[in-house]
């Protein structure tokens, strides 16, 4: 389900893990107990990291907090990474993806974490997560992952957060208040109407206790007529140009906010973002996409039109690959391929025409196309 | 194989996938607990018999553990591993039961086996010349295959694959009748024997060497053992495979036949080259299913616990284009296997003289 990375491959873990080979034709031995562990105690699953759900808290009408208990394997993260997790409905796995909003000191001490999890029309995991899942229950969770980061000096920050992308920048906030950070940090956070505002207390007491921190919350559908984020609002930031500035978000707002930065002379590489709805097709103008993909090991051959994504001409053509999120974050759907092109959907980027790892969900041929699979 | 025109095959088309409709979203909970609570079985009986075996010096905890061992193997190799490799639950996204994952316990590999029998054979059953399972080119069940003097000892041939049974399948792939015929050459075949003899390797490994050994002073006893379990195995697994497609009544095709068949007539033909046999629910499940051979033709990738539910309603799709629906006892439908494996190893002068029914004629 969730591979661990940053696996350190020490010499007993290898000599186990040929042994496991040889044994049960399996690379991690200690999966082959899990069916029977699990039956004992859920907590002692050796494939992912079992996580137990200790507390449930309502945020917001449609967001909730779940506060979890890693076994204790679980390698830790650092503020703004998400992680995986894995849950089971109907008998189907699902993995999902979503940022840690507590700090890491939190799991440091006291071997918690938490997930703030809004409910999204039509999801299948979060609309389970907020009607079926109770406190007790064990899901899976994968080794946190992500390079939206904060910097490793002391830097004037300015944070733009839009509805639930207040997450990591949660995790975030805190960790620089529970480190008395010196520089200067503003928030602006976007939400639809003050009821929105997810973990308002929490924000406001960290406000109040660090003069450095700055608190604005835009309501953008307070009032009939709607009120964006303006150029105005960043302007407002004193000294923007020497803040490093951490963004998270719906598409809109993101697109939005670096079109008025740029506007202000802000150095892109100032700016560091984490996307959080799945990537549109937007991106891409389909004029020379599409192309014939063979799947070289089921010796199967599909063609597309368009900016159809490999995954999808797989699934079509009756093959089922491993996924997870689909949407380009969690590497389930990662295959070889070993000739053609794809672009990348969400960089835009064309890869090599060589041997390569791609991401099934998100890569879409441009011209003839050999995955393994 | 009876002949249906184009309109009928349509028909058939239909009412299978009528069924086949009815199961796939019918999917879900009910059938992921049913394959857990099998992996979990397996599980048991295999540590079970690895942990009993060293105690098998007292005479009925060496039957216990052998046993356990054999049922264990069997319990993964046919409602385990076959099914999940045919992507029985792919939906179900769990990696451990992830049809281009699973590595099963026996010789051959699980990418070789995805090849020749997911591929292979199910997109060719029972034709001659396509379908390398018929016979496993080795032994002679149809007369669409010229008799010569070595086929009078293709009992003995039969015998010896049952009981090597899993290094046959293993090679299967090799296509040495091809090698002997020099349509291909050794060469093309050094990626095939690279991957057969790391798996066979791995499993004589733990099975022969390691257990044994890391038992030492009652290392015969282990190696015996599983010399034991993994006789069982391969004799039980090869009559149940043998029973699904060359019994009496289970029809073969000439590649002419097959051009260009529609989807109906791919149907039609698994219904009349394919077998059953009954029995109790444990036969069922040590059969991994393939006692339902004729559903599991129809539907290779819906959860195989699933065909007894739906068989009531394949035979009467059966009877209602009038297709002889072939099952059987056990007893009977291998009894048949045995006749044809005798009466093809005889010319065919002296074959048609003999009194086997059925047989006489060409199948
Ligand atoms: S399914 Fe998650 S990266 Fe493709």
């Amino acid at each position: 389900m969730l591979a661990r990375q940053h696996e350190h491959k020490a010499p007993q873990k290898r000599a186990l893990q040929w042994l496991g080979k040889q044994l049960f034709n399996r690379e991690d031995p200690a999966a082959f107990f899990d069916p029977l562990l699990e039956q004992l105690n859920p907590m002692w699953v050796q494939e992912y990291t079992p996580a137990r759900v200790e507390r449930i808290l309502q945020e917001t009408a449609d967001t909730r907090t779940l506060v979890l208990k890693p076994a204790r394997h679980w390698s830790g993260f650092e503020a703004g990474q998400h992680v995986n997790i894995c849950t089971e409905i109907d008998g189907v796995r699902h993995q999902r993806t979503f940022s840690l909003s507590s700090s890491p000191a939190l799991w440091h001490a006291q071997g918690r974490i938490t997930l703030t999890i809004k409910r999204l029309p039509g999801g299948r995991v979060t609309n389970w997560i907020h009607d079926e899942l109770e406190t007790g229950a064990v899901i899976g969770l994968g080794e946190a992952f992500g390079d939206f980061q904060l910097p490793a000096q002391a830097t004037p920050l300015l944070f733009l957060a839009g509805g639930s992308g207040i997450t990591p920048i949660l995790s975030m906030l805190e960790t620089l208040t529970a480190a008395g950070a010196s520089a200067p940090a503003a928030l602006l956070y976007c939400v639809r109407t003050e009821k929105d505002v997810i973990a308002r207390e929490k924000l406001e007491a960290m406000a109040a206790r660090h003069p450095n921190l700055t608190l604005t919350v835009i309501a953008t559908n307070a009032t009939d007529s709607p009120r964006y984020l303006t150029e105005a609002d960043l302007a407002s930031v004193p000294g923007l140009q020497d803040r490093e500035i951490y963004m998270c978000g719906p598409g809109g707002l993101m697109d939005l906010a670096l079109a008025s930065l740029d506007a202000l002379g802000v150095d892109a590489q100032r700016v560091h973002k984490t996307f959080f709805a799945a990537p549109g097709a937007a991106s891409l103008d389909g004029t020379d996409l599409g192309g014939t993909v063979r799947f070289a090991k089921s010796e199967l051959e599909v063609s597309s039109e368009g900016d159809a994504n490999l995954l999808d001409m797989a699934e079509a053509a009756g093959l089922s690959p491993s996924y997870g999120c689909r949407m380009g974050i969690c590497h389930q759907c990662s295959c070889k391929k070993t000739s053609g092109t794809v672009i990348n959907r969400l960089t835009g980027k064309a890869s090599g025409p060589g041997e390569e790892n791609v991401q099934l969900c998100i890569s879409v041929p441009q011209g003839p196309v050999t995955i393994e699979v | 194989m009876k002949t249906m025109n184009e309109q009928r095959l349509a028909e058939l088309e239909n009412d299978l996938n009528a069924i086949r409709d009815e199961v796939l979203a019918d999917l879900g909970e009910r059938d992921a607990r049913y394959i857990r609570r099998i992996v979990r079985l397996h599980r048991g009986l295999e540590i079970g018999g690895r942990v009993l075996m060293p105690f098998g010096f007292i005479p009925p905890v060496f039957i216990a553990a052998t046993a356990a061992l054999g049922l264990s193997k069997i319990i993964e190799n046919m409602e385990i591993g076959h099914n999940v490799m045919h992507g029985q639950y792919d939906w179900m996204n769990d990696p451990s039961l992830h049809s281009q994952t699973y590595e099963w316990d026996t010789v051959c590999t699980s990418a070789s086996w995805r090849r020749t029998h997911n591929y292979e054979h199910h997109t060719y059953t029972n034709v001659i010349g396509k379908d390398r399972d018929y016979g496993y080119a080795v032994l002679r069940l149809s007369d669409d295959v010229k008799w010569h003097p070595g086929h009078l000892f293709q009992f003995i041939n039969y015998l010896m694959l049952s009981v090597l049974f899993q290094w046959g399948v293993g090679l299967h792939e090799l296509e040495s009748e091809r090698l002997r015929r020099r349509e291909i050459t050794w060469k093309s075949k050094l990626p095939f024997l690279k991957e057969f003899f790391a798996k066979g390797g791995r499993q004589a490994f733990k099975d022969y060497v390691f257990f044994p050994l890391i038992t030492f002073p009652v290392a015969p006893i282990v190696l015996a053992g599983n010399i034991g379990a993994n006789l069982i195995r391969n004799l039980w697994s090869s009559t149940v495979i043998f029973c699904g497609h060359f019994t009496q009544d289970a029809e073969t095709f000439t590649e002419q036949e097959c051009e260009n068949e529609s989807k109906g007539h791919w149907y039609l033909r698994q219904l009349s080259g394919s077998s059953n046999f009954t029995g109790g629910k444990w036969v069922h499940l040590l059969s991994g299913h393939l006692s339902y051979q004729i559903e599991h033709h129809v539907f290779p990738d819906l959860p195989a616990h699933r065909y007894p539910e739906i068989s009531g309603k394949v035979q009467a799709v059966c009877r209602k284009h009038g297709i002889h629906y072939n099952t059987g006892s056990f007893a009977h439908q291998y009894g048949t296997v045995l006749k044809r494996i005798l009466a093809f190893s005889l010319p065919d002068r002296l074959r048609v003289r003999l009194p086997v029914q059925g047989l006489n004629q060409a199948t």
